[in-house]
């Protein structure tokens, strides 16, 4: 099943943990990445994609569920990973994540 | 003997990242110098009754080697990329010297990602993490092949051989019988492994193949703890590398204007199909013999061998005595050079072919470290001491026989 939408109610400064990400661990441009860039836009494979979006979780000690977010979707956007990890920090601060 | 060889294949780059070198330079110095890299090594797991053990670790950075795609490397695929890139670099293999589809990859390893698996389960079982999305194409024994593949466009065959001991110098004798039978003009050939692991060394351990070692044992006593064909012999030491060449038809590399300085001449394998790690003389000497057929030379021609050397009991007992069967009276020099790089396992093939080359091109013999004077029982030429003087020198091999019976044999002749 496709995951349903995020409306993107992100934090700035975890947009700004994850770009470093980006940036440090898998090379991207630092002018590609904006809150609005796709992830499918950013030069990294399916693989790749995945690898991020672990390396973002395990940065917040979070886990994204599955349902909730399939990183090669065409269109998913940076905002909208922020607020889901967002969503699974708020989760985990309430003691059920 | 009148030459009814197959054709030769040009060797027009060699690379090499090894306990005793990274790069052709150092490796060739401390190949003749006869320098041990052996060290003392506590293998770090509870419950082993023997916690130190011989290693060759390489002075290596992996962390600094870029996947050209972009996944987490394994430490043997790092090694395997600079050291075909110096190959690559060393015999001008730009964009444009081959059509992709002309151009292969043949790579062998023992156990190529076992030790990234290792890691891998350890952060799985002990600290509760994930596995990552990328453990598989870490890990695959293709791996090395594959990251090769891409970082030089190979569009022609791309293969990887598991032989354990005998899987690189399989994989650049298959390479040249490919160049040979025309499926391909170009190949990036050669082996890595990299399995300096806790799980993986205490494996070698407990097979009992490894030199002993006191626990108040002094680093120089350490470095010489492989001591192939001496009468104390007590087994060998484990080691990582990666060593590299660029293969290519004599024709082709004629017409771009490639030089080198030695070739491929011949090659054979074969398997004992007899027990699962003891040698079998019988399966050894056909191996050579052909080896030595395929190259139109006869025995006599041969000026130097590099043994498969591990410096075991039984090791060294099958190989003198196939020598012996082979070589007869001839008494051709032999060097073992395990003793300063350890067995690299699946890498060892494609190094000690280099170390042999570095002896072809330089008319020098490279000596067998640690080994003062040979068994008595052994009726072969074994070059001691330092390196030996050989400026008649025009043809030598390299041998590996591996666990699983297999036996490849490689000869190498100079270019005049």
């Amino acid at each position: 099943m496709r995951p349903r939408p995020i409306r993107p109610r992100m934090q700035p400064s975890t947009f700004a943990a994850i770009s470093s990400v980006l940036v440090e661990g898998f090379q991207v441009d630092a002018a590609a990445v904006s809150p609005e860039s796709a992830l499918d836009q950013l030069g990294l494979d399916s693989l790749a994609l995945m690898e991020f979006v672990f390396a973002v979780e395990d940065r917040f000690g979070v886990r994204i569920p599955e349902e909730r977010l399939d990183p090669r979707q065409a269109g998913v956007t940076l905002a909208q990973l922020a607020t889901l990890i967002d969503e699974a920090v708020a989760l985990k601060a309430r003691g059920d994540g | 003997m009148a030459s009814a060889a197959a054709a030769p294949v040009a060797v027009t780059g060699s690379g090499v990242v090894s306990p005793i070198g990274i790069g052709i330079a150092a490796f060739t110095d401390a190949v003749f110098a006869g320098r041990s890299a052996v060290r003392a090594h506590a293998i770090d797991l509870v419950g082993l009754d023997v916690p130190l053990v011989p290693v060759a670790a390489a002075d290596f950075d992996a962390a600094a080697v870029t996947s050209p795609s972009r996944v987490p490397l394994d430490r043997a695929t790092a090694m395997a990329l600079v050291a075909a890139d110096e190959a690559a670099r060393a015999a001008a293999l730009g964009e444009g010297s081959v059509a992709g589809e002309r151009l292969g990859v043949y790579w062998g390893s023992g156990m190529a990602g076992a030790s990234t698996f290792e890691t891998t389960l350890r952060t799985v079982y002990v600290e509760h993490r994930r596995m990552r999305p990328t453990s598989v194409v870490t890990t695959m024994p293709n791996a090395p092949t594959a990251e090769l593949a891409v970082r030089f466009r190979a569009r022609g065959a791309a293969l990887a051989y598991a032989c354990a001991c005998a899987s690189s110098a399989v994989a650049i004798g298959e390479a040249m019988r490919a160049i040979r039978a025309g499926a391909i003009d170009v190949a990036v050939v050669g082996g890595s492994e990299s399995l300096l692991t806790p799980g993986v060394v205490a494996g070698w351990q407990a097979m009992r193949v490894l030199a002993p070692l006191a626990p108040d044992v002094s680093a120089d006593a350490a470095a010489r703890a492989c001591r192939p064909f001496a009468a104390d012999r007590a087994g060998f030491a484990l080691g990582e590398a990666a060593a590299a060449f660029v293969l290519e038809s004599i024709d082709h590399a004629r017409a771009r204007g490639a030089s080198w300085h030695w070739q491929l001449t011949g090659y054979a394998s074969n398997c004992d199909g007899v027990h699962i790690t003891n040698p079998d003389a019988e399966g050894q000497v056909r191996a050579m013999r052909a080896a030595l057929a395929d190259a139109g030379l006869a025995p006599a021609a041969l000026g130097h061998v590099n043994a498969h050397g591990t410096a075991t009991l039984a090791g060294d007992v099958a190989e003198a005595a196939s020598l012996v069967a082979v070589f007869g009276a001839h008494r051709v020099p032999v060097t073992s050079t395990k003793a300063i790089h350890g067995h690299l396992l699946g890498a060892g093939g494609a190094v000690e072919l280099l170390a042999a080359a570095c002896a072809l091109v330089a008319g020098r013999l490279p000596p067998t470290a640690n080994t003062a004077s040979v068994d008595p029982a052994f009726a072969i030429d074994l070059v001691t001491g330092s390196a030996r003087p050989a400026p008649e020198l025009r043809h030598a091999m390299s041998s590996s026989f591996a666990f699983g019976g297999t036996n490849a044999v490689l000869v190498a002749s100079r270019c005049e």
